[in-house]
């Protein structure tokens, strides 16, 4: 019986044998760790998993129960794994228990650990899309809201800028002229506000695309400086431009939002300066690391716009290009403004890929540096002396005298002030209330040129222009300029505007110089042309804005469109007009839901020739299919 | 007396092995560990006047490849059902298991405790999961084994069902 006892002492098992009575002995020495009461033992009491394990179990083939846990007895607080095996013969029937290593648990704690950290950062991640996406809707909402609000108040103030432009233009005693300067003044400024504001919510909303065109940069500075000017003569200050030589003048981005960044920084410094002036000073980017190697002519440039003003105090520098945080809110009071400019200009800069800074010594005055990057074009000989003239309101109006003209505008006060602007050209205007009615007036009627509202009842200026694009492609016509009066000022305006074939938009409140210039560059009969949309602009729209929300399945649906062109030609060839009006008929049904007009149009067509068996009329619309397929651009939003 | 065996089943990690811990030892960790198999506990409870003994059979959480043993629920006369608010996961868990359990060993009285109602404000399971769950017929019961809140309220609940039940075939005592 030792020999027995010791052998199962290093096996570490507790064993145990059945007795006739049902009862369970233990055999041998039990183990240290297996903590049972004194007295007689029912070994299921203590461990009920045997009350589920003994049942189904098979003492001929040796089998195991699954793991539970148990208190050690030797370390309080800690765990023991049992697993009992039963084996045996068909007289004896013995039960082991034994303890299984603490591994077991380790790899599955790390396990479930490691599953539960990955849960709680999925969640996290989650919660911050979550937060992200909120965000981004209240920022999409906070810009259109300034949008809409932005059209609400630049529509009256239209009116008011324009009339007092008119009124300033009538014999007006001094008295009267001061009033009429105030209106101007202020209406100019609140003007201002306006669009600084908007402009600032485009920035945020991520909304402000910048334009690339060719410009001279001798001209966007002059433009700037012509326009601050007036204020720098009021005070008395003196303006100096420096082009360092080297700069490319010749150069391909945004003129209008670098003219509007220098503006807001020529305007800053010249409120904040009582005496002495102002320089402006281009020259290549010193700090671009090519620029240091010697390619200076690489489109990266730095203006900096110096002053001998009061200068900016050491603590606040870091805070000055931060919206509404004029250097001190009673700067606001004293000096006016609204504060927007630099928080802009900023922005904008940051568009342009490059940075802005200001170094000041208080009381000698500040000087604000930007860089940006250009595109530089090719030729960069100098093609014309900068010249900043302008042409007068005289000469401008006796340059388009005579002029045939059709103005379209629901609302009376848009259409006298119009008129009001026009009263010194020796012209004939006619007058259309709506969109609907300026098509039945072209149809009967050639104008030299047409002065188009966007937003109309009965028919909105979008269509009535492209319907008069379809008039005069009909007719082979020469097209009329149309120019837009629009109170949005929003990019994607323009985009729609100039596929719908406006010649050109101009923004509410409009000036009355603006129109006139307008006017002026259109309708002298040679440039006329070179000016104008392409004749087919309707048909031939290959811009396509993509609506918020319909990224994802526009391009796809072109791309199908695309696709097809190859199955008309088969069907066309094999006479199979059945197919084609099929394909055109849904063509023609979703087309403009995707944002496409255009391939509603050529569906409609596409099935009415198929409907009358006109095979020259598909393969003429097919190639037009193709054609506008495989060049529409698509703008994303 | 009265002998009851009840199972807590759910995910792993949703706090079974706290809840029991909190009903027989009115005590909480904050530490995490899991169970291996399964951990037998015992409370003698008074129930109408009558003394029941609760055997709690804590089994090891569910998890991908490791399905809860149902060979060893056959024989409870209920469980608990026990999801984590914080990780809606584990209602799905919670679902598929009480779905197994109905069609492999049948029906038993069951109550479905979301656990960790500390933690509320982060939980993930919406308030219309809740009236779809109490329309299909669950019984519901917002729990925290960590601040005790309705810990006890749930065991009782259960036994009480358990013991007005139709006893099916009395295996206990
Ligand atoms: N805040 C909070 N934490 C809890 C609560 N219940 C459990 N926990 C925590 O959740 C983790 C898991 O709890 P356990 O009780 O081990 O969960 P389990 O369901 O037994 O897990 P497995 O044994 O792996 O299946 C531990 O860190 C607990 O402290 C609760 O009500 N509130
Ligand atoms: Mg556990």
């Amino acid at each position: 019986m030792k020999t027995t006892d010791d052998l199962f002492a290093g096996l570490d098992l507790a064993v145990f044998e059945e007795q006739p009575d049902g009862a369970w002995h233990a055999v041998g020495l039990l183990p240290d760790w297996l903590a049972l009461p004194a007295g007689p033992l029912d070994l299921l009491d203590c461990f009920p998993m045997l009350e589920v394990f003994l049942p189904d179990c098979d003492f001929a083939k040796r089998s195991q129960s699954d793991t539970w846990t148990e208190p050690d007895p030797r370390n309080p607080g800690e765990e023991l794994y049992l697993q009992a095996v039963a084996c045996g013969t068909d007289e004896r029937k013995f039960l082991a228990l034994r303890t299984l290593p603490g591994e077991l648990l380790t790899w599955q704690q790390l396990a479930h650990d490691v599953e539960l950290e990955k849960e709680k950062v999925e969640r996290l991640s989650r919660e911050l899309e979550q937060k992200r996406r909120e965000a981004e809707r209240a920022t999409e909402a906070k810009s259109t809201f300034l949008a809409a609000m932005s059209h609400e108040i630049r529509t009256p103030l239209n009116a008011i800028i324009g009339m007092a432009d008119v009124l300033s233009g009538t014999p007006l005693n001094t008295e009267q002229h001061k009033c009429v300067e105030v209106f101007q003044r202020n209406g100019v400024a609140l003007l201002n506000l306006i669009n600084d504001i908007l402009d600032l919510s485009k920035v945020e909303a991520g909304h402000m695309e910048l334009e690339s065109t060719d410009f001279d940069v001798r001209e966007v500075v002059a433009a700037a400086m012509e326009v601050v000017e007036v204020r720098v003569k009021a005070k008395a200050l003196w303006l100096n431009q420096i082009l360092v030589p080297g700069v490319p003048f010749y150069l391909t981005g945004d003129p209008n939002r670098l003219r509007q960044i220098i503006i807001n920084l020529l305007g800053n410094s010249i409120k904040f300066t009582d005496r002495g002036g102002l320089e402006i000073r281009v020259e290549c980017d010193p700090g671009n690391p090519s620029a240091r190697a010697g390619d200076q002519i690489n489109g990266w440039l730095r203006f900096a716009i110096s002053d001998s003003g009061i200068g900016i105090p050491e603590d606040k520098l870091g805070r000055i290009f931060e919206s509404f945080s004029q250097a001190d809110a009673s700067t606001t009071r004293k000096y006016g403004g609204t504060g927007l400019g630099l928080s802009i200009s900023k922005q904008l800069v940051e568009l342009m890929e490059g940075h802005i800074w200001v170094e000041s010594d208080v009381g000698k005055g500040s000087t604000f540096f930007f860089t940006a990057h250009f595109g530089v074009q090719q030729d960069q000989t100098d093609r014309k002396p900068v010249s900043t003239e302008r042409t007068s309101v005289e000469d401008l109006e006796a340059g388009i005298s005579g002029l045939k003209i059709l103005l379209v505008d629901d609302s009376d006060d848009n259409r006298s002030l119009i008129l009001a602007y026009l009263k010194n050209i020796h012209s004939h205007i006619e007058i259309a209330e709506n969109g609907l009615i300026a098509t039945q007036m072209f149809r009967k009627n050639r104008y030299d040129v047409i002065l188009m509202d966007v937003e109309m009842p009965v028919m909105d200026g979008y269509e009535a222009t492209s319907e008069i694009r379809k008039i005069e492609a009909a007719s082979g016509a020469k097209p009329t300029p149309v120019f837009a009066l629009t109170a949005h000022a929003f990019a994607d305006m323009a985009v729609k505007g100039y596929a719908a074939g406006f010649t050109e938009l101009l923004t509410k409140p409009i000036r009355k110089v603006t129109l006139l210039e307008a006017v002026a560059g259109h309708s002298s009969s040679g440039e006329a042309v070179t000016h104008a949309a392409p004749a087919q602009s309707m048909e031939e729209s290959f811009t396509v804005m993509v609506e918020d929300g319909m990224e994802d399945v526009v391009p796809g649906y072109l791309e199908k469109r695309r696709a097809e062109v190859p199955l008309y030609q088969t069907a066309l060839a094999a006479n199979d007009f059945e197919t084609i009006k099929n394909l055109a008929h849904k063509m023609k049904g979703t087309g403009s839901g995707y944002g496409f007009p255009r391939l509603t149009e050529l569906g409609s067509i596409l099935e009415q020739a198929a409907i009358g068996d006109d095979a020259a009329q598909i393969g003429e619309a097919l190639k037009q299919l193709a054609g506008y397929t495989a060049r529409v651009k698509l703008v994303f939003p | 007396m009265l002998k009851k065996k009840i199972c807590l089943l759910g995910s792993y990690g949703v706090g079974k092995t706290s809840l029991v811990a909190r009903f027989v030892h009115s005590m909480f960790d904050d530490k995490y560990h899991t169970t291996v198999g399964v951990k037998i506990d015992k409370k003698v409870l008074t129930l109408e006047g009558e003394e029941l003994t609760l055997m709690l059979w804590d089994m090891a959480g569910e998890e991908d490849g490791a399905p809860v043993k149902l060979n060893q629920v056959k024989d409870a006369s209920g469980y608990l059902l026990v999801i984590d608010g914080t990780r809606a996961k584990t209602l799905e868990v919670a679902r598929s298991i009480q779905q197994r359990v109905e069609a492999e060993i049948g029906a038993r009285p069951f109550l479905a405790l979301i656990n960790k109602a500390d933690l509320r404000e982060t939980w993930e399971i919406p308030d219309s999961t809740w009236t779809e769950l109490t329309d299909s017929g669950w019984t519901l019961l917002e729990t925290s084994a960590k601040s005790g809140q309705h810990v006890e309220e749930a065991f009782f609940a259960l036994s009480k069902r358990i013991l007005q039940a139709p006893a099916e075939e009395d295996e206990n005592d």
